[in-house]
């Protein structure tokens, strides 16, 4: 048992998701031991990534989870496991959630989701940022947050990935049952408002 | 072992996939080769795909091999993520269009290695799925210390096949020679469960090769590219 405390922010869209992980780790972390913010991408997996030459195969769904996968085992390893060793607070933003969020927008079996994470440690406490009403589009960059990256990549293409869609699952599947897995205790999910002037279209 | 999810067999249309599977050093890639020329020399149309090879997935592979940066975990999700890029990309593709798929390493390669890198075996096995079953898998059965001996004559091995993230050696060669009966004891173990074909590779070439033609034949010919 880790000594610090992993707590978990989920959301659509990056930018959004960065603004309130700052806000949660002030208001989580004590002054004694400084908090850490883990965030997507910190392998640079999806940075190298070169889905976009010509001739390249797109990247699909599943392997956009995968990779998401293997970039949350990089942050657990060096990022958010050693925080936690230390007795540190960590906002880690996305988590689980949001991965297992895009998979099922993009059709992938819940069960396969859930299992492929079995092997990140559960969070104490669990966020997810409260979607604007009506709002599908989003203006972030792809580089800004996975969702972003996964519409970028799968949006033109031979398959008619459409990003609205996939924004709107995404963010429906937050309010399904199968969204159950809540923080460590069976905590449930605690919804945020959007950060203020961050995260607006 | 953990129950064998099933697999998804109208995926695959109506080719034949062909899987080599052994340690190194146990002849893969020469009896791959052999089987290809004389597929194609029957009139078959073949495909070959090798493991880790992804056009896509491959180069960060290699950097973060080059770094010895990856963990366990980080090793068997990007190779899962090279397997299902080559599996969308070419081998479903080849199988549709009626070919014979040779593999030179499939799933068995990451449960193998990756269960002797301590990880849960049931685990590995979600990792990949759906599984794509293959027609058969051919499995070159070496001793450790056979492998080892031909690693070791033909190169160096590299820090993750030599095993050295989990056996800590420092010598690439008794790390290799440590690690490598690990993976052949999970080969030896998945043999029975998933109907390994078994070819004794301490056999002379050629008559592994007659070996393996007798198993080709054996599965019918009920593959014609379209």
């Amino acid at each position: 048992m880790t000594k610090g405390r992993l707590i978990a922010l989920e959301g659509a869209r990056g930018p959004s998701v960065t603004a309130a992980a700052h806000e949660l780790l002030g208001r989580a972390a004590d002054d004694v031991q400084p908090g850490r913010i883990s965030q997507w991408d910190a392998s640079g997996l999806f940075g190298e990534l070169r889905w976009n030459e010509p001739g390249a195969p797109r990247p699909s769904p599943r392997i956009l989870v995968l990779l998401y996968a293997a970039d949350l085992a990089f942050r657990l390893r060096r990022e958010i496991l050693p925080a936690l060793e230390e007795g540190r607070c960590v906002v880690a933003a996305p988590y689980v959630q949001s991965a297992v969020a895009f998979g099922m927008a993009a059709g992938l079996p819940h069960r396969w989701l859930v299992e492929l994470f079995r092997f990140a440690p559960e969070p104490r406490e669990l966020y997810r940022l409260r979607e604007l009403c009506g709002q599908t589009e989003c203006a972030c960059k792809p580089s800004e947050g996975y969702l972003e990256f996964c519409c970028e990549v799968l949006g033109p293409g031979p398959r008619p990935w459409d990003s609205e869609n996939l924004r709107r699952r995404f963010v429906e599947f937050f309010d399904l049952p199968e969204s159950g897995r809540s923080a460590a205790g069976g905590q449930p999910i605690e919804v945020l408002a959007q950060p203020p002037d961050r995260g607006r279209v | 072992m953990p129950k064998i999810p099933k697999p998804e067999p109208e995926r695959k249309g109506n080719g034949l996939l062909i899987v080599f599977e052994g340690p190194d050093g146990a002849g893969k890639t020469t009896q791959r080769k052999l089987l290809k020329t004389w597929l194609e020399g029957e009139g078959w149309k073949v495909s070959t795909t090798k493991w880790n090879s992804s056009p896509l997935i491959r180069p960060l592979v290699k950097t973060r091999k080059a770094a010895h940066s990856l963990s366990p975990e980080e090793f068997c999700l990007l190779h899962a993520a090279d397997f299902q890029h080559r599996l969308e990309t070419e081998i479903l593709p080849a199988l549709q269009k009626g070919r014979v798929v040779l593999a030179d390493r499939y799933f068995f390669t990451a449960l193998a290695r990756d269960a002797s890198r301590g990880l849960d075996l049931k685990w590995l096995l979600s990792v990949y799925q759906p599984m794509l079953w293959p027609d058969v898998v051919v499995y070159f059965s070496v001793s450790p210390e056979t492998s080892a001996k031909r690693v070791a004559g033909d190169r160096t091995p590299h820090f993750y096949e030599a095993g050295q993230d989990v056996t800590g050696l420092a010598d690439p060669f008794a790390s290799y020679a440590q690690f490598i009966r690990g993976v052949i004891g999970e080969y030896e173990t998945m043999a029975p469960f998933f109907r390994f074909v078994k070819v004794d590779a301490e056999q002379p070439i050629y008559s592994q090769h007659l070996a393996i033609r007798e198993v080709f034949q054996g599965l019918g010919h009920r593959s014609h590219e379209s």
